[in-house]
Order: C-alpha cells, then sequence, then structure tokens
C-alpha cells in the first residue's frame, strides 16, 4: 500500500514535475468541461479542424519571435469565425468544407515553419507541446484562460442547452445560432490555445473528446457527465505524468510526457467501453434465458 | 386588433425549384388552422417561413402585425417529435424550461415565477409529477406533450405545430386537443400541419389545403370539400381521405 | 513557361510530379466517395492510425507502409464492429480512435533516438524525396483501389442513397466495410506526398470541387480526378518556385481551384436563379 503510494506521489518531488502537474490538472477541469459541450453538440470534428486551424498562428509568432499564445490566440478566434460559418454553409457539404478550412490554414503554417531554419524539430515541439517544460508564467496564462472560457460556459448555459437539445426551436423563438455556435467554438479554440504549451496543437483534442465519451458511458445527467469527465481526465493526468516519470527514471525508457496521458485517457475509455459491452451481452443473455424458460 | 397571421401570395424557392406557390392566408387570434396535404406539399415549408426561416421570393408573411423575425419571441414553435435525440442527457422540466428563456433573457439564470409557470405549464399536460425524470425515457406521446408544456410555458400569441399527432397515444391526443382548446380560447392563435383529417376537425377552425400550392384556405368546412381534396392529394388517394372527410362530419 | 519546363529538368523533380499527379488524381477519384458518404472525419483518423503504426513499425524494422496499412485497417475493421448501423460522422468511437492514435504514434516516437526528421515526413509529407518504390506502390494501390470501386459502383451508389433499401435487398454490409478499407488505402499510399495530417484535403477537396460542377457520381469521380491531377501538379510547380513545403503547397493549390471554382459556379448559379424567380414573377 505505501508502495502504491510512494509510486503515485515520488515523482511529485522535483519542481518541474510539480509544474507539470498543475498545468495538466487546470487543463483536465477546462477541458472536462467543455469537452461534455462538444460531445452534447457533437464537435468532435470541429475541435479537430479547430486544433489543426490554430496551428498557422502558432507558426507565425514562433518564426517571428513574438509570443505563442498571443499568436495562437489570434489565430484561434479567426480559425472558430472561419469554421463556424463553414460547419453551417447549405450550399457546400460541410464537413468537406470543414476539412478545407483545416487543411489550407494547417498548409499555411507548415508552409511559414517550412522557411525556417530547425524544420523538424519546431514542427514536432509545436504540434506534441513540452508539458515538462512549462513555467510558472504558462500556468497563469492557462488559469487566466480557463476562467474566461468556463465564465462564457456558465453565462450562456441555457442558450447552449437549448441550441443542442433543438437547433429549430431555438432559431424559432429567435435565438441566433451563429451567434452561441461562434462563441461554443471560440471556448473550443480557446481550450487548444491554453493547451498549446502543455501539450500541443495535436494532442489537446484527446483532452476535449475523450474524457468526455468515457463519462457518457457511466453516466447520462449532465452534471454527473461534467464531473466525471473532469475526474477522468485528471486521473489520466496524474497517471500519465507517474508512469512516463517512472518509465524514464527507473526503466531508462522515455515516454513524452504529454503523449503518455492521451494513451492513459485512450486506455481507460477502451476498458469502460469494453466492460459496458460485456454487461450488456451478459444481460441480454441472461434475459434470452429467462424468455426461454 | 392586429391579426395574427397574415400571408399574401407567398412563393418560397429552394435553389432552382419552386416548393410553395400561391398562398394566401388570414388569421385572427384564438383563430386555428389546419395545414393538410400529403408528404411533401411544403407544409414544413410553410410553417418555415412563417418563422422567417426561409426567405419569401415573391409576396409577404405578415406575423402579429410584424415580421416574421421580429414576432419570434411571440411565437411558439413544437417540432415533430422524432427530430429531437432521445437520448439527450437532459430532464423533463429543463425542457418545458426552454420556453421562458427569452423572457429570461440571455446571462440571467431562471427565477422563482419562471419555474413556477414551467410546473404549472406541465401540470396542465399532466406531466407534474415526471418534472425531474430524464426526457429520454418518457413515451412519444409523452415527450409531444412535454413540448406542449414548453410552448405553454412561452405565453406565446401564435403556436405553430407540426405533426403534433403523428404516432401519439390516446390520452395524448386528448390532452393536446383539450390544451389547444383552452389557448385559443386565451387569445393565442394555432396553425398546425397534419395529414389526420379527424383530428383538424376536432382541434380547428380553419383548414389550409396544400399541394405545393395552395388548394383552398378558408372555414373548416368550405375549404374541405370532396374537390378539394381531390386537388389536394390526387384521384387515387381521393376515396381514402373522402372516407375520412365523411366520417367526421358524421 | 520555358521557365516552368526548366524547373521540371530534374530526375528528381520529374518524379516528384509523376508522384504528385498520380496521388491527386486517385484521391480526387476515390474522394467522390469520401464526399457522399460524409467520411472527411473518418478519413482524418484512418490518416492518425497510420502513425503508430508507420512509427512502430519502423522501431521494430519493417516496412512502414506494412505498419501503417496494418493499423488502418485494423482500426477500420474495430470501428466497422462496434458502430453498428450508425454513422461515421461525428462518431464518438471515431473521434476517441482519432485522438488517442496521434498519443500513442508519440508516445512510441519518444523512446526512440533522433527520430524527429522522419516524423516531420510523416506527418505533412515530402513528395520531393519519394523514390521508385512510392511510385509504383501508388499505382498499384490506386488500380486495385480504382478498379474495385468501378466494379462495385452501382452497389456503393444505391447504397448512399438508401442504406435500408440496399440492405432489404440483400447487399450485405461488408459493402461498407471494403469502401472504407479502399479509403484507409488510398491514405496510406498518399502519405509519402502530403503526410498523415493533410491527406484529408486531397481525399475531400478536389471531390468537393468535383460536386460543384457535376451531379453524377460516376463523373464526379472523373471530375476529381482531374482536379486532383491539376493540384498536385500546381502544388508542386509552386513549391519549386518559391521553396515552399511541398505537399502544403499542393493542398493549397486544391483550396484555390475549390474556390475558383465556386465563384464562377455560384456567379452562374446566381443568374439562372434570378431568371426563374422572374418567370414564376411573370405567370
Amino acid at each position: 500500500m505505501l508502495g502504491i503510494i510512494r509510486f503515485l506521489t515520488e515523482p511529485f518531488a522535483p519542481a518541474y514535475m510539480q509544474r507539470s502537474l498543475v498545468i495538466s490538472l487546470l487543463l483536465a477541469a477546462l477541458s472536462g468541461v467543455v469537452g461534455v459541450v462538444v460531445q452534447l453538440r457533437r464537435l468532435s470534428f470541429m475541435t479537430d479542424a479547430l486544433t489543426h486551424s490554430v496551428f498557422p498562428g502558432i507558426a507565425i509568432a514562433f518564426v517571428a519571435g513574438e509570443s505563442l499564445f498571443v499568436g495562437a490566440l489570434i489565430a484561434g478566434a479567426v480559425a472558430a469565425t472561419l469554421l463556424t460559418f463553414a460547419a453551417r454553409s447549405t450550399r457546400i457539404d460541410q464537413d468537406a468544407f470543414m476539412a478545407l478550412v483545416l487543411a489550407s490554414l494547417f498548409s499555411i503554417g507548415v508552409i511559414v515553419v517550412s522557411r525556417h531554419r530547425s524544420y523538424s524539430a519546431d514542427l514536432t515541439t509545436l504540434l506534441f507541446g513540452r508539458v515538462l517544460a512549462v513555467d510558472t508564467a504558462d500556468i497563469i496564462t492557462t488559469a487566466a484562460v480557463a476562467v474566461v472560457a468556463l465564465g462564457v460556459l456558465v453565462a450562456i448555459r441555457k442558450e447552449l442547452l437549448l441550441r443542442a437539445f433543438d437547433e429549430t426551436g431555438a432559431e424559432a423563438m429567435g435565438y441566433s445560432l451563429l451567434r452561441i455556435d461562434l462563441a461554443v467554438n471560440l471556448v473550443v479554440a480557446l481550450v487548444v490555445v491554453a493547451a498549446v504549451r502543455a501539450v500541443g496543437t495535436a494532442l489537446v483534442v484527446a483532452l476535449l473528446i475523450t474524457p468526455a465519451a468515457t463519462a457518457r458511458l457511466l453516466c447520462s445527467r449532465l452534471q454527473s457527465l461534467m464531473i466525471s469527465a473532469v475526474a477522468i481526465s485528471a486521473l489520466a493526468a496524474w497517471l500519465g505524468l507517474v508512469i512516463s516519470y517512472d518509465a524514464s527514471v527507473h526503466h531508462g525508457i522515455r515516454l513524452a510526457a504529454g503523449a503518455t496521458i492521451v494513451v492513459v485517457l485512450t486506455a481507460l475509455f477502451a476498458v469502460v467501453a469494453i466492460a459496458q459491452a460485456l454487461r450488456t451481452g451478459m444481460a441480454r443473455r441472461r434475459t434470452l434465458a429467462a424468455v426461454a424458460t | 386588433m392586429t391579426n395574427a397571421l397574415h400571408v399574401h401570395d407567398l412563393c418560397v424557392t429552394y435553389d432552382r425549384e419552386v416548393v410553395l406557390r400561391d398562398v394566401h392566408a388570414l388569421l385572427q387570434p384564438g383563430d386555428s388552422v389546419a395545414l393538410i396535404g400529403p408528404n411533401g406539399a411544403g407544409k414544413s415549408t410553410f410553417i418555415k417561413a412563417i418563422l422567417g426561416l426561409v426567405p419569401a421570393s415573391s409576396g409577404f408573411v405578415e406575423v402579429l402585425g410584424t415580421t416574421p423575425a421580429k414576432a419570434r419571441p411571440l411565437v411558439a414553435y413544437v417540432p415533430q417529435i422524432d427530430h429531437l435525440d432521445a437520448r439527450f442527457p437532459i430532464s423533463v422540466q429543463q425542457v418545458a424550461l426552454m420556453g421562458r428563456y427569452r423572457r429570461i433573457g440571455w446571462l440571467r439564470r431562471p427565477g422563482r415565477v419562471d419555474r413556477a409557470a414551467t410546473l404549472d405549464a406541465l401540470e396542465q399536460v399532466g406531466l407534474a409529477d415526471r418534472a425531474n425524470d430524464s426526457f429520454g425515457v418518457l413515451s412519444g406521446g409523452q415527450r409531444q406533450r412535454v413540448l406542449i408544456a414548453r410552448a405553454i410555458a412561452q405565453d406565446a400569441k401564435l403556436l405553430l405545430l407540426d405533426e403534433p399527432f403523428n404516432g401519439v397515444d390516446s390520452v395524448t391526443q386528448d390532452v393536446l386537443i383539450e390544451v389547444l382548446g383552452r389557448l385559443r380560447a386565451a387569445g393565442t392563435a394555432v396553425v398546425m400541419a397534419t395529414h389526420d383529417i379527424s383530428v383538424a376537425h376536432l382541434a380547428c377552425g380553419h383548414a389550409c389545403l396544400l399541394n405545393r400550392h395552395q388548394v383552398a384556405f378558408g372555414r373548416l368546412d368550405d375549404a374541405l370539400t370532396a374537390d378539394t381534396l381531390k386537388a389536394t392529394y390526387g384521384h387515387h388517394a381521393v376515396m381514402l381521405a373522402e372516407g375520412t372527410a365523411l366520417l367526421s362530419t358524421h | 513557361m520555358r521557365h516552368l519546363l526548366d524547373l521540371y529538368d530534374s530526375g528528381l523533380l520529374r518524379r516528384a510530379l509523376l508522384e504528385a499527379v498520380l496521388v491527386g488524381a486517385l484521391c480526387g477519384a476515390v474522394g467522390a466517395h469520401v464526399v457522399l458518404r460524409r467520411l472527411p472525419f473518418f478519413t482524418i483518423t484512418v490518416a492518425h492510425a497510420t502513425f503508430p503504426g508507420i512509427v512502430f513499425a519502423s522501431i521494430i524494422g519493417l516496412s512502414e507502409l506494412v505498419g501503417g496499412l496494418a493499423f488502418a485497417a485494423l482500426l477500420v475493421v474495430v470501428i466497422y464492429i462496434t458502430t453498428g448501423d450508425q454513422n461515421l460522422d461525428n462518431n464518438t468511437a471515431v473521434g476517441v480512435a482519432l485522438a488517442g492514435s496521434f498519443g500513442l504514434g508519440v508516445m512510441l516516437q519518444s523512446t526512440q533516438d533522433g527520430f524527429s526528421k522522419d516524423l516531420t515526413a510523416i506527418l505533412v509529407g515530402s513528395v520531393l524525396t519519394v523514390d521508385h518504390r512510392d511510385v509504383v506502390i501508388t499505382s498499384v494501390v490506386g488500380l486495385v483501389v480504382l478498379g474495385a470501386l468501378a466494379g462495385a459502383h452501382k452497389e456503393l451508389v444505391f447504397r448512399a442513397f438508401d442504406p435500408e433499401g440496399a440492405a432489404a435487398q440483400g447487399y450485405p454490409r461488408l459493402l461498407d466495410l471494403a469502401l472504407l478499407l479502399a479509403v484507409a488505402a488510398t491514405v496510406v499510399a498518399t502519405i509519402p506526398a502530403v503526410g498523415t495530417i493533410l491527406a484529408v484535403a486531397l481525399l475531400s477537396v478536389p471531390a468537393m470541387t468535383a460536386r460543384l460542377v457535376t451531379r453524377r457520381v460516376s463523373t464526379a469521380m472523373l471530375a476529381g480526378a482531374a482536379y486532383g491531377a491539376a493540384s498536385g501538379v500546381l502544388g508542386l510547380t509552386a513549391s519549386a518556385e518559391w521553396d515552399f513545403a511541398a505537399g502544403a503547397s499542393i493542398v493549397l493549390a486544391s483550396a484555390m481551384l475549390f474556390v475558383a471554382t465556386y465563384g464562377v459556379v455560384g456567379a452562374s448559379r446566381w443568374t439562372t436563379r434570378r431568371r426563374a424567380i422572374q418567370a414564376v414573377a411573370a405567370a
């Protein structure tokens, strides 16, 4: 028992590990809540598109030597606006149109980075982040972004609920869907921005999709969905950091911390999904047996 | 007193195709019209035009003396029940409460008055005891009643319903007809798409027959005749349709 | 013009051009089905899923192509079994798989030192360094996939238009699996040229452009192939001229072709529509 506790706490003795844990838990709280909204509004694809579309902003800021955060913020706003209109287009296939927007914006980012000297290393850092290298300023920025994003969600929660539940009804009551959608997509973009330093643009999509998907397998009330998504995400962050630390310190295997968190999240989802499938399978067999007798 | 609904020579086109034309209608507060026609006749399009969700390519729609877009907060819309996701994590009371949202306004939380009005609306459709249940566990008919409760809570001057009697149980049908009668007595006008002529007789004073254009509009007995039904449904369906019409007038 | 021809003087660029045209044409044609069945999101997921496969294969010394294809096929089968009849558009399992794949790939990659150069090629492609083998593989995959799609064309269109009708006539759901696997094979063949992140663009943008000019699936496949090939030529030329990342240039070229076509078609449609309304008003 003591061994387990040591295994779970020992990695957080160094200050950089503490900072990693703090920023991971912050991101877990933020993305768990926003992730539930993403799921209710069926925005997985939009979320993935946003993560790729924020990339050019970071790339330009990086090459120009400006703050990545500011670059991501501007690109996030532009991408969220473009994609909101793309997703509401009625004349062309929406998802193909979104693919066009995301790939074009991402390509611009790649071209910008490709003109820079250390192309490969830069590209991967921007895409996958460095959770172990975050500093206190990053934590403060992430916390500030989290407060703004969650504040917006709380402020428009009832309109959000209505729009997710009954699109035509919301429109019939005179709500501008465009405005609500834009607000939500901006919030998702903010999460991407908040996570850029720690997990990068390519991995944040996991924080936004997987915890909520796992929670959905476990419960069905809005509040419990949000609470369990945050809890699952926090658990995965903790475990991921511990595993990555333990593997590299005690076993000599380097495991990227951010990626390990994502793999733990996915594994949690798989375990819950399989357990659920087995349970329904057994229940069905029992019913069939009862009918037969 | 302003008209509840005034439609003049409405024409709606999608892309290059004219989907609805020659529509005229006039409703006073408390009036009720049944939109009757086969699938694809333009009933839903007409409702969307009244909501201002599809533009009129010619003619005009005037709702409560103003444009459809401006009138929306005073218009309640009840969608077809199967257009909603039954697995959505939401309670019965939360759905009904949505009717109050425009009144509550952006950024504000529902107050005691809103909750009371919502519970009262649920009471009227006989579902007050189910307020805290999940929307998804209710039967189709009960869900339809929750949506009606939402419309009641909205306290609208014009109520639009898309096939409200589709596949509902007889309890729900009775509740619906009773509630519609009460709302009309209080001055709410009702527009209801339906393919069930007997229901039209029970719930509506006017009829509007559509088949991509308007075949007839007027008081139910004037508008709903063997000839207009034949013009609406074509020769083949007339025998059936006439049968129902005769049955319900007996 | 002379200048452009000079650009393609080197054998290296000529091979890159051939690969870009092949990949563009193949993706444009297969893309007709991707757009028809609303599979862009699924395509992104499959492309992401090849990533851990490629990393894993190169760690244990297998062919990257085989590794990528194996992981993509595995994912397709798992998704196919778990989703049943639900649509793959915005599907939760697809989203989780997409998100998890990159994590797994990056985690595997981090255990190896000095992997990051290859990583870039996998993520955003490197058409200038394709070798003879890549071109042959693209051609073979293209022939097999297009042959299969042509062979089952009317069944696939029927299934897309009316899934229940097709099931009622006894067409097996395996037809879907075959289509998804064809998309996966195309993605894998595309990766050397444009990489895992951008593959979805070539598999949806040219086909979407084709849908603007034709409504039939068969002609959309042809037009898509033409648009895709044109994107390859334009993108690669721009990349050689201005020293841009080639894969990204090809994708941007396809986007510009879309915007141009949309402008032309939109303008002509607007005129027809006005005329129709005037005709109604006059009648």
